[in-house]
């Protein structure tokens, strides 16, 4: 059996990655893409719990978590359109109007 | 078995929600005006159910939902902002023809906040969280027309995204170290997380989440953008109401469950709140957006309610949680003011049309406005804590306590950044008294005026009579410690 640190390890990676994506990208589709591997990686860390403390409730957050995340990207989506309708394109770095 | 009496409040406002939605379908854009006043209703309902469930206790749904008094009294502050918003929210969608979404959204979010008071484990928890979070990034962006609008949106929903998915890894670690997402069960298992690397991930991953929702810096960015660029009512929804709800996620997480980590998060706690009101109040003063000061002030607020937990005696959590129901009155109270400014500039085209909520578009309102900038001062001496406004008795509460634990430095900081806030509040009454107008008398429009006079009966009612206030806080403190 894969040790559980080794999934951690996994998820903790995919994590940073995300999280080093969300900072870097201009573009709304790849931050909405690098939110989704932050959101999955905490999924992996709770189904790789739920199978090592042999407890289901991990597995049902997992789902719910799916869920979620899909709803999330629908409205990031549904954002990103609108924005789009008005600029002709999702640069975010164009977006500065509110600042001080 | 579950009686579903307990969660009347819900089910109404869920209802309330459901119904506008699809009726709103089958209306013409002039008989849509009514479903504002039937979302006040709903809302109402709901808040007369809380009042009159007050003092009930029960565990529900195998033990996921638990009706309390902390969740009792957090409630009845999202049902008051909800009233606040969508009684003022029906000048402001007078004759759009969104109303339904508009409405919908809001009662939906107010469902989500309602539930996280409630929640007894970290599933509902996270779902009721994420169920408020994803309808006001869809209400923040609901002017689609308004590129700054648009640009609020996409800031919260970016950095509250990420929020999310820091809350949800941290969740993960607390649920594989304990084995369980119920909140008392993790608690009674808690000690497998002290002197456990994986309790102190958790630990900083959630203050990261939840310090988003609650604004508290350096997780603040979003929050000025945000609450200037969305339309004035859905700021005062994410102030008053989404604020206040990261603050009681993080009193279950962190006080009920979390309790052996206490030493952890209450370092990180303390140079938050020091931090996080410090800086709130500096930089307000420099804002000329009223709305963007206005969000740098509400910083400021969430660093106060903060104390709770740095000192967290009984009497500073009570401190903590009556500032949260002061806030929302104030908080909610001040954004629908700037709202009805903002009307008043959108619909004479005169003025500061770029920044609406612009400070000059304030001068002399206590001749174009009265009731507005009257309402405005009061809920800016309130957030400032002159006496006899909410805003005093809630400070007064939370310092005297800080005082009492022996913490006389923080209750100094504290002091001194109230202070300080005068000088932006004080500025902003001298526009709206002092300066003269440019324009003639234009009035309040009733459904602003209404919903600002509740707010301003609101604040003056905890400040002058505040013992059942108290009393309430400090039977909800009981349930955290």
């Amino acid at each position: 059996m894969i040790p559980l640190n080794f999934y951690l390890g996994l998820a903790a990676l995919l994590f940073s990655i995300g999280l080093y994506g969300v900072m870097t990208h201009k573009s709304g589709i790849r931050l909405i893409m690098c939110i989704e591997l932050m959101l999955n990686s905490a999924n992996l860390n709770l189904v790789a719990f739920s199978s090592y403390t042999d407890t289901l409730n991990g597995q049902v957050f997992a789902l719910f978590s799916i869920a979620l995340a899909a709803a999330e990207a629908a409205i990031g989506f549904a954002i990103f359109m609108a924005i789009y309708r008005m600029h002709d394109r999702i640069n975010l770095d164009e977006l500065n109007l509110l600042r001080w | 078995m579950v009686d579903l009496m307990l969660l009347a409040p819900e089910i109404a406002i869920a209802v309330t929600g459901l119904f506008v939605l699809v009726t709103g379908i089958f209306m013409s854009p002039q008989a849509k005006n009514m479903l504002g006043y039937l979302a006040t209703f709903g809302v109402l309902a709901a808040l007369g159910l809380t009042v009159a469930s007050f003092g009930t206790e029960a565990v529900m749904f195998s033990g996921t939902v638990s009706i309390d008094a902390l969740s009792q009294f957090f409630k009845l502050v999202f049902l008051v902002v909800a009233l606040l918003v969508s009684v003022a929210a029906i000048k402001y969608n007078e004759d759009s023809e969104h109303i339904e979404e508009f409405y919908a959204l809001v009662l939906f979010a107010t469902f989500g906040m309602m539930f996280v008071a409630s929640a007894n484990d970290l599933i509902v928890l996270f779902c009721a969280f994420e169920l408020a979070s994803l309808a006001t990034y869809a209400l923040a962006g609901y002017e689609k027309q308004n590129p700054r609008s648009l640009e609020a949106a996409m800031k919260y929903f970016v950095i509250g995204s990420v929020s999310a998915a820091l809350m949800l890894f941290g969740l993960s670690f607390v649920y594989g170290a304990t084995g369980t997402t119920s909140i008392p069960l993790i608690a009674a298992n808690s000690g497998l997380l002290v002197d456990n690397p994986i309790g102190l991930v958790a630990v900083v991953l959630l203050i990261a989440g939840f310090g988003f929702k609650m604004a508290l810096v350096p997780f603040h960015m979003w929050a000025p953008d945000t609450y200037q660029g969305s339309p004035s009512v859905v700021s005062a929804l994410l102030a008053a109401g989404s604020k206040k709800m990261g603050f009681v996620a993080a009193f279950r997480v962190f006080i009920v469950a979390l309790a052996a980590l206490q030493p952890d998060w209450q370092l990180a706690f303390t140079i938050l709140a020091v931090v996080t009101m410090t800086f709130g109040n500096v930089v307000a003063v420099s804002q000329t957006s009223v709305k963007r000061m206005l969000a740098y002030s509400s910083l400021a607020q969430a660093g106060y309610i903060a104390m709770a937990f740095v000192v967290m005696t009984p009497m500073a959590l009570a401190g903590g949680i009556l500032y949260a129901l002061a806030h929302a009155f104030m908080k909610a109270g001040a954004f629908i003011a700037a709202g009805a400014v903002v009307w008043m500039v959108t619909s004479e085209k005169r003025g500061n049309l770029e920044v609406p909520d612009h400070l000059d578009n304030f001068k002399g309102l206590g001749t174009r406005m009265p009731i507005a900038a009257f309402a405005m001062m009061v809920f800016v001496f309130a957030l400032a804590g002159i006496p006899p406004t909410a805003g005093f008795m809630a400070k007064f509460v939370l310092f005297s306590s800080t005082i009492q634990a022996g913490m006389i430095w923080l209750a100094v900081i504290a002091i001194l950044n109230s202070a300080l806030s005068l000088f932006y509040y004080a500025r902003l009454v001298k526009y709206m008294y002092f300066l003269p107008p440019e324009g003639e008398k234009v009035g309040t429009p009733f459904p602003y005026a209404l919903a600002l006079l509740l707010a301003v009966a609101g604040v003056l009612v905890i400040g002058i009579w505040p013992e059942p206030f108290v009393q309430w806080a400090m039977e909800a403190a009981s349930v955290l410690v």
